[in-house]
Order: C-alpha cells, then sequence, then structure tokens
C-alpha cells in the first residue's frame, strides 16, 4: 500500500515540522516522516518519555510547544520510521514498526538536518570519546552524563552547552579547550548581541562554566587521547585562529571522557539524491543546496529547509522551514499569490533578523583548514574503514582526482556511516593536496539507502513464486 | 613550444576494454593515447558487480570469457598491479522444475561451447556451498568463475598505462572527431588530440560516438540495479547465481556481499543510473536472500544502478569500423568484465597486425538495418 | 570508565535486566542501549574491522554505525534500542 499525499516532510526537526504545519495549515494533505519517535530533531528532542527531569532547558520547552502545535494539526505523523530510498517526482520507501511503507507525493520537503564534523586526531577513536552534539542528546534527552570527569573540546557553542550541562547535573568538567582565542568571542559579541536572548543563554552556560571553576582554554585543541581500551587522558595544546598547532606548552588531563566538536556539516542528502545543484559553502558548512529565498530546490517541486541547507541554527530553521511550507502550498494552488506574500513576510523578516547571530555562530563551527592540514599522516579519517591521513595523501599521489576516485582507490566512506563522519574531512584532504579547491573536488556521489537497513526488515516475508523475476536474459 | 605529437593509437573511452586495449597496443609497439571524459573505470567499469562468471555469459563468448578469466587471475603478472581477484568456485542455482529445465539446457550448451559447467545435486552443492539455500533442487557447477574488486580497477589500470608509457588524459571529454589525411583528430576543450588509428570503447556511449564518424550503430542502455552490504562475518565463499541468470551474488574477503543480477532501474544515455525502484531493488535482495538464507540478517549499505551497452543481438560491437579505415569500435561486451580483456586482447592483436586467437565481433550485421 | 545517570531531581522508570554475552546487565526500562552499556563499564563494544583497534558509542544519534551490536541475532545500532527485560546483546559489531 502506497499512501498517496499533496506533500511529504522528511526530517521533524524545527524545521520539517514547520515546514509541515504550515503546508497543513494551508489545506495540503502532508505527510511527515522522521526515524525519531518524536519530533523535534536533534535540537529539540524530546525527553525520553518515560524519564521525569527537574527543569527543562529553553531548547526542550521550544520543542515541546512545536510537538503541541503538531498533535494538534492536521498533519499525518510517521514517525519512527527510516526512510532508505528517494525517488523522483517523489516516492520514499521507509520500514517502520509494521515492516514497508512507501509514500508518495507531488511534492517533497527535505529536512534531514545536519551531522556533526570532529577534524581527527590520533586517539579519536577510542571508546570514552564522544561527539559534542551525542553529549548534548545525552545530557538533555537522557540526563546522563558522558562520565565522571570529561574534557570538553572543539569549536563554537556547543562546548559551551555542554560544559554547563556537565556541572548543572553535578558532573566534572577537567577542562574546556576551546579553539578560539579569547579574542575571537570579543570580535564575535556585536553579532551575538543582535538576538540578546539567545546571548543571555550563552552568558548563562559560562556563569555556570565559571562558578564551577572549570579550567579554560580559549585557543588551544586536543593534540591527543590517550588510553588503552578507553580514553584515558586527553593532551592539549595551543592553536592559532585557524586551527593550526602552534608551539606552546602542552598540557594532559586525566578524563574518563571526551566530548568533542569542530562544528556541523549540512547532511542534504535527499536534494543530492535527486541531483539539485549544490554550492559549496565553508561558512554554512559545507556543500548546500543552491535555494531560492523560500527553499526551493533546482528540482521543481523539491524544497530544502534546516541545517542540511547550512547551518543556522534550530530557530532560523523553523523560519526557514514555514517558508518551505508555504511555498510548497503556493506552488500547489492553496496560497494565492497575495495570501502566499501576507504569510510569507513576516518570516522572512525573522530569518534576516536572525541572520547577523546565525552567521556569527557559524562562523565559530565552520571548516579551518589548517587544522585539517595538521592531521597527523597516521591518524585514522575514515573510522568504518580505518583510512588514514597517509592513504588518502597517497590515492591523490596515484591520481585520485576526486573525492569519488579517492573512496574508490581507499574504502575512505565506503562503510556503514556512509562517509557522513569523513567526508566533509576527507573532501579537505584531497582539495589541499592537489591545490585545488573543494568545488573541483567534489563531494560523495549519494546513495540510497539513507541509513542501513536491514535486508529483512526491507523484504519481509515472501514466497519464492512471488519475486517478480524477469525474463532471463539471452542465452 | 613542441609540435603536439600524433599518436599511433587513440582509444576514446577509459573502461577495462579501452584500458586494456590502450595497454596491449602501447606494449606492442604504438605510441597510444587514452582518452576518458572522467577518471578511467569510473563509469560501468567502476560500479560493475566484477563477476567473472561463465554461467551468465552468452554461449558465442564462452571462449572469450575463458581466457578473460585466466588474464583477470593473473592480473599481477601481466597488469603488473592488484585488482582484488578471487578465482572460486561458482554456482548456478534452481529453485523449481522450470528453472532445473531452463538449468540443464543452458549449462549444456555452454559447455559444448568448452565450459567446465556441471550439474550437481542439491547436496553436492552444499557441500560446495554450505551458505545456500536447502530448498535448492540442484545446481550448476563451475569451478572457473570468480570476481573482481571493480573499485581497483581504475587504480590498477592508470598505474599500469602510466608505466607503459601511454598518454594516459583522464577529464578529457571528447566532442567531436575529425578524419585527416594523416588519421583523427579529436576535439577536446583542452585542446586537440591527433592519432593514426582510433578505437571507440565508449561502453553506452559508443552510439555518439559512431555518429561522429557518420556511422550509425543502435545501442541500447540498460540500467543495472546493484547493492551491497556491510561487513558481515563469512555467509558465504562461492560466486552464487540462479538459472535464469537474475541474480549474481558474492562476499567480498573483507565481508561486504554485492548483489547483482541485471535488474533494471532508472537511467539513461545522457544521465547514467539516476534512480533505482525500489521494488526491483527488493525483489533482487529477496532472491539473493532465498539463496543465501544468512544474508536476511545484513544491512543493507549502499545501492546503486549503472549502466550497460547492448546491442541489437546482445553480443558485442568489436572490430573494424566499416567503410572507415584504422577505425574501430569494441566494446558492448554483455559480459564486460567476464569477456572484456579478452576481447580487447583479439582486437589489440588485429591493430597490432597480428592474427587474433580468438575471433571479433564485426558489426557489419549489426548495421544492415540502420537508416541511411 | 563509564557515563554516568545523573540523579538530583531525575526520576527513572524501573530497571529491567538484560544479558551481554552471557552477563546480566540492569538499566532503566526504555534507556538507549548505548547508554546502558556504557552506564555499566561497557564502552568498547567492537574491534574496528581492519585496524582492530576498540570502538564504542560515538554519535549517540543514529549515524557513526559504531555501536552496532546484535540484539536477539539482529544487527542494530545500540544508540537507537531501547533496552527490554530479557534481551540478549552480543557485542562485537556486524562480524560477530
Amino acid at each position: 500500500m502506497i499512501r498517496r499525499a499533496d506533500c511529504l516532510v522528511l526530517g521533524a526537526g524545527p524545521a520539517g515540522t514547520e515546514a509541515a504545519l504550515a503546508a497543513a495549515e494551508a489545506g495540503l494533505d502532508v505527510v511527515l516522516i522522521d526515524e525519531q519517535a518524536d519530533a523535534g530533531g536533534q535540537g529539540w528532542r524530546a525527553p525520553l518519555g518515560s524519564l521525569t527531569l527537574p527543569r527543562k532547558g529553553a531548547d526542550a520547552e521550544a520543542g515541546d510547544r512545536l510537538r503541541s502545535r503538531l498533535a494538534a494539526s492536521g498533519v499525518d505523523r510517521r514517525l519512527g520510521r527510516r526512510v532508505w530510498s528517494v525517488g523522483g517526482a517523489f516516492r520514499l520507501d521507509a520500514v517502520g514498526p509494521d515492516g514497508a511503507e512507501a509514500y508518495e507525493a507531488p511534492r517533497l520537503i527535505a529536512a534531514t538536518g545536519a551531522h556533526e564534523r570532529v577534524v581527527p586526531f590520533p586517539g579519536w577513536t577510542l571508546p570514552g570519546v564522544i561527539g559534542l552534539a551525542g553529549a548534548t542528546v545525552l545530557l538533555k534527552a537522557q540526563a546522563v552524563l558522558p562520565g565522571r570527569r570529561v574534557v570538553v573540546a572543539g569549536a563554537g557553542p556547543l562546548l559551551f552547552a555542554v560544559a554547563a550541562g556537565i556541572v548543572a547535573k553535578g558532573g566534572t568538567v577537567a577542562a574546556i579547550v576551546d579553539m578560539d582565542g579569547r579574542l575571537a568571542w570579543a570580535r564575535r559579541l556585536p553579532g551575538l548581541a543582535r538576538r540578546l536572548d539567545l546571548l543571555k543563554e550563552g552568558l548563562g552556560w559560562t556563569w555556570s562554566i565559571l562558578g564551577a571553576r572549570v579550567p579554560f582554554l580559549a585557543g588551544h585543541g586536543v593534540r591527543c587521547a590517550t588510553g588503552r581500551s578507553e580514553v584515558e587522558a586527553v593532551i592539549v595544546g595551543p592553536v592559532d585562529a585557524d586551527g593550526a598547532p602552534i608551539a606552546g606548552p602542552e598540557r594532559r588531563f586525566a578524563c574518563d571522557a571526551l566530548a568533542v566538536g569542530h562544528g556541523l556539516v549540512p547532511g542534504g542528502e535527499v536534494p543530492k539524491i535527486l541531483r539539485a545543484a549544490h554550492l559549496y559553502d565553508r561558512l554554512r558548512g559545507g556543500f548546500i543546496p543552491e535555494l531560492d529565498p523560500y527553499g526551493r530546490t533546482t528540482i521543481e517541486n523539491l524544497y530544502a529547509c534546516g541545517d542540511g541547507t547550512g547551518i543556522r541554527g534550530a530557530r532560523p530553521s523553523a523560519a526557514a522551514g514555514r517558508l518551505a511550507g508555504l511555498a510548497a502550498a503556493h506552488d500547489a494552488g492553496r496560497l494565492d499569490a497575495a495570501a502566499f506574500t501576507a504569510l510569507a513576510e513576516p518570516t522572512l523578516q525573522v530569518l534576516s533578523e536572525y541572520r547577523p547571530f546565525a552567521d556569527t555562530v557559524a562562523g565559530a563551527m565552520a571548516l579551518r583548514p589548517a587544522q585539517v592540514a595538521a592531521i597527523d599522516p597516521a591518524t585514522v579519517v575514515c573510522r568504518c574503514e580505518d583510512v588514514s591521513r597517509a592513504e588518502i595523501d597517497a590515492a591523490v599521489d596515484a591520481g585520485a582526482s576526486d573525492i569519488n576516485q579517492m573512496k574508490h582507490f581507499t574504502r575512505c566512506g565506503m562503510g556503514p556511516c556512509q562517509g557522513r563522519m569523513c567526508g566533509d574531512v576527507a573532501a579537505e584532504l584531497v582539495a589541499q593536496r592537489r591545490g585545488v579547491t573543494r568545488e573541483t573536488v567534489g563531494y560523495w556521489t549519494q546513495r540510497v539507502p539513507l541509513r542501513p537497513v536491514p535486508f529483512d526488515t526491507m523484504i519481509g516475508s515472501f514466497d519464492y513464486a512471488d519475486i517478480p523475476i524477469p525474463p532471463p536474459a539471452p542465452l | 613550444m613542441s609540435q603536439a605529437p600524433i599518436y599511433d593509437l587513440g582509444v576514446i573511452g577509459g573502461g577495462v576494454v579501452g584500458s586494456t586495449l590502450a595497454l596491449l597496443a602501447q606494449r606492442g609497439g604504438l605510441s597510444t593515447a587514452i582518452l576518458d571524459r572522467g577518471p578511467l573505470c569510473r563509469e560501468a567499469s567502476g560500479v560493475n558487480a566484477g563477476t567473472l562468471t561463465l554461467q551468465m555469459t552468452r554461449v558465442a563468448l564462452i571462449p572469450h570469457a575463458m581466457r578473460a578469466h585466466a588474464m583477470w587471475a593473473s592480473a599481477r603478472d601481466w597488469l603488473g598491479h592488484d585488482v582484488g581477484v578471487v578465482v572460486c568456485d561458482g554456482l548456478s542455482l534452481a529453485f523449481t522444475e522450470r528453472e532445473a529445465a531452463l538449468l540443464e539446457e543452458r549449462a549444456g550448451k555452454r559447455r559444448a561451447a568448452g565450459a567446465p559447467i556441471t550439474i550437481i545435486s542439491r547436496d553436492e552443492a552444499l557441500r560446495v556451498e554450505p551458505g545456500i539455500s536447502d530448498k535448492i533442487l540442484m545446481a550448476g557447477h563451475c569451478v572457473v568463475d570468480g570476481y573482481a574488486n571493480a573499485y581497483l580497477t581504475g587504480q590498477a589500470f592508470r598505474a599500469a598505462l602510466v608505466d607503459a608509457g601511454v598518454a594516459v588524459m583522464e577529464n578529457r571529454g571528447v566532442s567531436g572527431l575529425d578524419r585527416t589525411d594523416k588519421g583523427f583528430v579529436a576535439q577536446t576543450a583542452q585542446g586537440p588530440v591527433s592519432f593514426r588509428r582510433v578505437v571507440l570503447a565508449g561502453g553506452v556511449w559508443i552510439e555518439p560516438m559512431m555518429a561522429w564518424l557518420g556511422v550509425h550503430l543502435p545501442i541500447k542502455v540498460l540500467v543495472n540495479q546493484l547493492s551491497v552490504t556491510e561487513r558481515i562475518r563469512p555467509v558465504m565463499r562461492t560466486v552464487v547465481g540462479i538459472a535464469s541468470g537474475l541474480l549474481s551474488l558474492k562476499q567480498y574477503p573483507h565481508g561486504t556481499v554485492v548483489i547483482g543480477g541485471g535488474w533494471q532501474g532508472i537511467g539513461d544515455r545522457e544521465r547514467g543510473g539516476v534512480e533505482l525502484v525500489p521494488e526491483r531493488l527488493v525483489g533482487n535482495i529477496r532472491l539473493a536472500c532465498h539463496a543465501i538464507p544468512e544474508l536476511a540478517g545484513a544491512r543493507l549499505a549502499r545501492a546503486w544502478a549503472g549502466l550497460e551497452a547492448e546491442t541489437a543481438d546482445a553480443l558485442p560491437a568489436a572490430g573494424p569500423i566499416p567503410g572507415i579505415p584504422d577505425a574501430y569500435v569494441c566494446g558492448s561486451i554483455h559480459s564486460g568484465y567476464t569477456s572484456g580483456p579478452s576481447i580487447a586482447r583479439s582486437l589489440a592483436d588485429v591493430i597490432l597486425g597480428r592474427e587474433p586467437d580468438l575471433p571479433l565481433f564485426p558489426i557489419d550485421r549489426l548495421m544492415k538495418a540502420a537508416p541511411p | 570508565m563509564s557515563l554516568w545517570r545523573a540523579t538530583e531531581g531525575v526520576t527513572r522508570p524501573a530497571e529491567v535486566t538484560f544479558a551481554v554475552d552471557g552477563t546480566d546487565v540492569s538499566a532503566p526500562a526504555g534507556e538507549p542501549l548505548a547508554t546502558a552499556l556504557a552506564a555499566a563499564g561497557m564502552l568498547g563494544l567492537r574491534d574496528s574491522p581492519r585496524g582492530g583497534t576498540p570502538r564504542g558509542a560515538f554519535c549517540h544519534m543514529g549515524l557513526c554505525q559504531e555501536c552496532v551490536v546484535t540484539v536477539d541475532g539482529r544487527i542494530v545500532q545500540a544508540c537507537l534500542t531501547p533496552v527490554r527485560a530479557g534481551m540478549q546483546v552480543r557485542l562485537g559489531g556486524t562480524l560477530r
């Protein structure tokens, strides 16, 4: 059975959910699909249903408001579904609690979010080393601390959110290791001050960290994590503004966990599979689909919004989602030009108000080429296939001219994470080795499935006689 | 500035066929250039299942497939680089009486053409491959089987071609081919390339390439769906197919299982393999899991569609281009990995003025019905 | 060492018991298995296939595939799998 609708929305984070709500309010029959059991995405994730927490953060409350609006809407919510196939004009195949499912609609809004970038260092594959975004999930949704004594390292605002979260839950932060110097943050203040509410949130984190007397190392990066079977210590040292290690005293922090992240990378799997045009934007995290102001891609009736279209954060993503939903409704003939303009204008305004703040935060989370250049040759870049930086360099020297050819030569990016964890860094390595632009090196050819999917759930139960075997090949 | 060289031979299309040809021609004494619009072995030759099975090969190609199998198996010697070739047994399974009849008929004809295929019982087949389903009725068994790793061929051929002194011109799309009194001039965005003889080895793009010379050779485009699991524990040790030929299945030494068989996706010559048809992917995987039940516990890591060329009679286009001296075509082999290197070798022999040990497949037969 | 469940002001559901390679482990019902394993001190879940180095949950959001384990014979991502009483967990990734 195929569920046919007017509009499919893939991804129920702030962007996708707002898109679904806007399109449904305009009268479209909308199906909203996500892998998680509840809407909210990663940032506005719902705490585990069975958990009672003392106090909710601003994100959880924003998520609750979104979820209650969704519950009261006419959107057909299909959560807990793993979508594995995306087809043109438009079809999604998924596996859900009851097996295989398919959805079809003339419009598709892709809101599949972003994933974390961790620039490799020796020891980053040790158990106990986790992503900053992962630490956020543990803290906010599960009330779990990443360890007894945690080093929090990397770049961007998540550093402070995670450190403050650990302190608030009674844990110990061994050190905060921020690639940015104090000057960098001082320079960002004017941009951050454009959203006083969000700046206040950031200052709140800082206050709680100060209160806990956490060692704060500005302008430092992780040199390596050490340990036998788990992380036992982190060695850090000074870095320059571009992320390159520089001379200076190194410090060692004993710990049982390292939460580390260097920004976010837009996922954008769906527009890539459907071959929409993309462009490289380092500030926005990598390759992003070319969009009009309302989220229309270069493929007719395919829209994209949220962090998958460039890193902006949850609130701007929600606004972008609303625009995409309105555009889909307008293009479907459900909103005339006047109504569309009247509804879209205030949201465009909201989006532009967020822009200086979002750009400032994105700047802290963007890839630092010198940090990539400094990766040690023996360090594993592709975790799934254990491909080292030296092997990537060797592949380029052997003639691999783009990221996909490098993948063929090395198996880098061919494992079950489908190149998500290493792709941005691997492409940067190829570009640097060749001395060419990221555009020249390109991005992974996106394939289905969107996530690894178990065969047994895809194929269900069947009789051999029912397999539609085509006629035999010629003899 | 020095004068641009005129190569003895230009090969347009850098897949397995074009690369083999260029390598053998250069080693035979011809200065050779190979041009591809992308990197070597990245179209059909790079997204191929890489199966080297006789049990899916056209009867007329069996001698070539046998020779190509030996070439693949000895790639380290003549190519000088590893292409991950594994030589193992192959099984073609029959689950129904109809398939059993088909299997016996097809195995018989292939055996008559020289393929060492025997029909074995269910129990014998389970001894050869403990991973197969005990629901089979019988199997075709062939000891000449195996696979190459399509991901490695581009790297291997590139290194071999460069070592041999071939002018490797990757990312150099040819937009037209002019005839001159000295031979041919290929037009590219990076400037013209001249050669005395030319081989068109562009797979599904042979049809538009032939049009450069004013020759019409219809080439059908097949869009083959393929899928691969993540690394899993060993579940099989042979190449497994079914009697109808619509399954090819093997597990690589590192643990991934590649599933093919020619189930058709959506795509065309202009856009490549655009999209998979989910029902057909599911059908293909059901077939695979029916053949190797343990496979049902694996996860699909990646699926894609690659183009395959097919002539009107589904036999290769390999030989001189009628009416155009010094121009040749080589491709549309229909078992490009299994037979390709051998057919390329025969054409290289002809171009080098030797009598080939195995016959070519001249295209005159395909051009009779061509429009004027 | 291990993940650590915050206690102050947090109420969790009753614990359930499940088996990990034959050893009983308890965790609040519904907690993601990756969290429950790490909280029980089981940080290393498998060895990487090529380098043979120990790996554990990394992204905790369903992407990195580092926390793949077998539950009742099926390959699952531990970070996306809620714990249930009696589940049989086998560590070692997809190659075991």
